[in-house]
């Protein structure tokens, strides 16, 4: 188990390791960092200072070392346009993510299981036909014009709800129904595939021969089981739960990281786009990292 | 119809997502030759005309936005554009993807763990969000988010192809051409990539609706092919600001992707029942 572990830190740092150098050296692609960081109408001169302010005259493996150096202690560069650190500044809007991330994972995750656990009972009968159709549905409309449908019907037109805002828990139905909308159908999908494949396991039907009652079967035996290929696969949505909170803290305004990451791009701001890039990657490798572990736990059949 | 392929349309979403798929792509492909209004140019005395209206004698199924252009040829219009785009990308990731999958797996050693940790870097930075970084650095322009589509999505086909490629180097005919005296690139264009194409083909269907929703979104956010050249995600940006008075600039141009989401999806696991490939 520690020598897992060890290997699973090693690799992640790894991985961590060429994240940064790809967000780093993206501000090379277009080749001179100063005069894409500048507004288009700075003079030569101006350029020239804020290149030796920044520092990118010297060499870019000394810069690269010298910005990982940074900011492995926490220092990743001072806002181009909000002129102050960058760390600051994710820190402050990170509250409002999480809120949204955890809502939306906690109600798409629990109506998941139990669109899941209903389908799986009789494959191919009509509750899981209709719980089918409302997970396809879920996967197949884009975030975004969730968003703005269910803007134009409860805030628009009903006026139950506001179009967006930050505070009280009003304002957080619609995001989180928004970002949580693909997510319940990919939980549907995986809990109903997964348990089908369990139920027709021997140890299912020893189960069903000693009598227990169906509900019995599913819950004491066949769900945890299930739980299993669900858990690995949750670790690869949460990337697209990030590129979800994008959009959706943009159409309702939540103050957020994903909405400071597109208006850092919008304003050419690239110390803050970089700092989003690197810590959304990090939660993601840490997610990854955590899943690894609960799954060697949660399955008795890999022992370490 | 062979009974292979019966057996795999035999359930109704085959024949649903069949369906849709081949509607869009009429829609697209021959839409503007049968619908041909500009797309571009509007009529400012025809603004905000909903579906069904008619205009000096002109019939707009679908009404107008803020300029006075059918909504339907616009969409004819993004949707060519958008599919254009994410198919070229699919393209450029599968034969990346699928290029460093051969390589990692045929030759192993230092150029399978460069690989696999290259794979597993690339799939641990959110797409959107080195997409974004990528397009802000070098502008917005249909090549660029061709160009950043696809040389982001190249990882879970090399993934692939080297599970595929560890498989495959193993057989008895690989054996025997290497016994033949065969050279190594002879080998992997030759005996393997043949035997690993199928999978690769499912797996660019089924990234499809992945690369369709990103770039829809990149669009939305305005940071991709910028107006007045119509994509299915820009049409939703602009109609964005007139919801409340135009709700259809909003509503159709979603459809039309949900409908190649699905349809795509539904393509992808017929030609996996049918091929009987894994992809995982």
């Amino acid at each position: 188990m520690l020598r897992f572990l060890g290997n699973r830190l090693l690799q992640s740092a790894v991985v961590l390791l060429g994240v940064s150098a790809i967000v780093f050296f993206c501000l090379f692609l277009a080749g001179d960092p100063a005069a894409l960081m500048m507004s288009p109408d700075a003079s030569r001169a101006e350029i020239d200072t804020f290149r030796k302010a920044m520092g990118f005259d010297d060499p870019v493996l000394v810069q690269y070392l010298r910005y990982l150096g940074k900011a492995l202690t926490g220092d990743f560069g001072i806002s181009l346009r909000f002129q102050r650190p960058v760390l600051e500044l994710v820190l402050e809007r990170l509250p409002a993510t999480a809120l949204l991330a955890v809502a939306a994972l906690a109600w798409s995750t629990t109506l998941g299981f139990v669109f899941g656990v209903l389908a799986a009972i009789k494959p191919g009968g009509l509750v899981d036909f209709l719980v089918r159709t409302v997970a396809l549905a879920g996967q197949a409309v884009p975030v975004f014009w969730l968003g703005l449908v269910l803007i134009l019907f409860f805030a628009m037109k009903w006026r139950l709800l506001p179009t967006g805002g930050y505070g009280e828990a009003r304002h957080l139905i619609l995001p989180a129904l928004t970002l949580g909308a693909y997510y319940t159908s990919a939980v549907t999908r995986l809990v109903r595939a997964s348990l089908i494949d369990v139920m027709g396991e021997d140890y299912i039907r020893t189960a069903r021969a000693k009598g227990l009652s169906p509900g019995r079967v599913i819950t004491g035996h066949a769900l945890r089981n299930a739980l299993i290929p669900v858990l690995t696969v949750q670790a690869m949505y949460f990337a697209a739960l990030l590129g979800g909170a994008l959009v959706t803290e943009i159409i309702f305004a939540w103050p957020g990281i994903g909405r400071l990451a597109v208006q850092a791009i919008q304003n050419r701001d690239f110390p803050l786009v970089q700092a989003v890039v690197l810590l959304a990657s990090t939660v993601f490798v840490l997610a990854n990292l955590m899943v690894d572990i609960a799954y060697v736990l949660l399955n008795p059949r890999i022992r370490l | 119809m062979t009974p292979e392929l019966r057996r795999s349309f035999a359930g109704i979403d085959g024949w649903v997502g069949a369906i849709l798929l081949i509607a869009v792509l009429l829609l697209a492909v021959l839409g503007p030759q049968l619908w041909a209004l500009d797309p571009i140019k509007g009529v400012l005395t025809a603004t905000f005309k909903p579906p069904g209206t008619i205009v000096s004698g002109q019939w707009h199924p679908l009404g107008t936005d803020q300029l006075g252009r059918d909504l339907l040829v616009r969409i004819m219009a993004g949707t060519r554009l958008s599919l254009g785009i994410v198919v070229i990308a699919g393209l450029i990731s599968a034969l990346i993807g699928t290029g460093l999958g051969l390589l990692a797996g045929y030759a192993g050693g230092w150029a399978d763990i460069i690989i696999m940790r290259l794979v597993d870097i690339q799939l641990s930075i959110p797409f959107i969000l080195l997409v974004l970084l990528v397009i802000a650095v070098l502008g917005p322009s249909i090549a660029n988010v061709v160009i950043v589509l696809g040389v982001t999505g190249w990882a879970i086909f090399a993934r692939v192809a080297r599970a595929r490629t560890l498989e495959v180097r193993e057989l008895d005919y690989v054996e025997a051409a290497r016994a033949l005296g065969a050279s190594r690139l002879r080998i992997v264009l030759r005996h393997i990539l043949p035997n690993i194409i199928t999978p690769q083909i499912v797996l660019l269907t089924l990234d499809l609706p992945r690369l369709i929703v990103l770039e829809a979104s990149i669009g939305f956010l305005g940071l991709g092919v910028q107006p007045p050249v119509p994509t299915l995600g820009n049409l939703i940006g602009e109609g964005r600001s007139y919801l409340l008075v135009a709700d259809w600039l909003v509503i159709y141009p979603g459809l039309v992707i949900a409908a190649l989401v699905i349809g795509f999806n539904f393509l992808g696991d017929g030609l996996i029942r049918l091929t009987q490939v894994r992809v995982d």
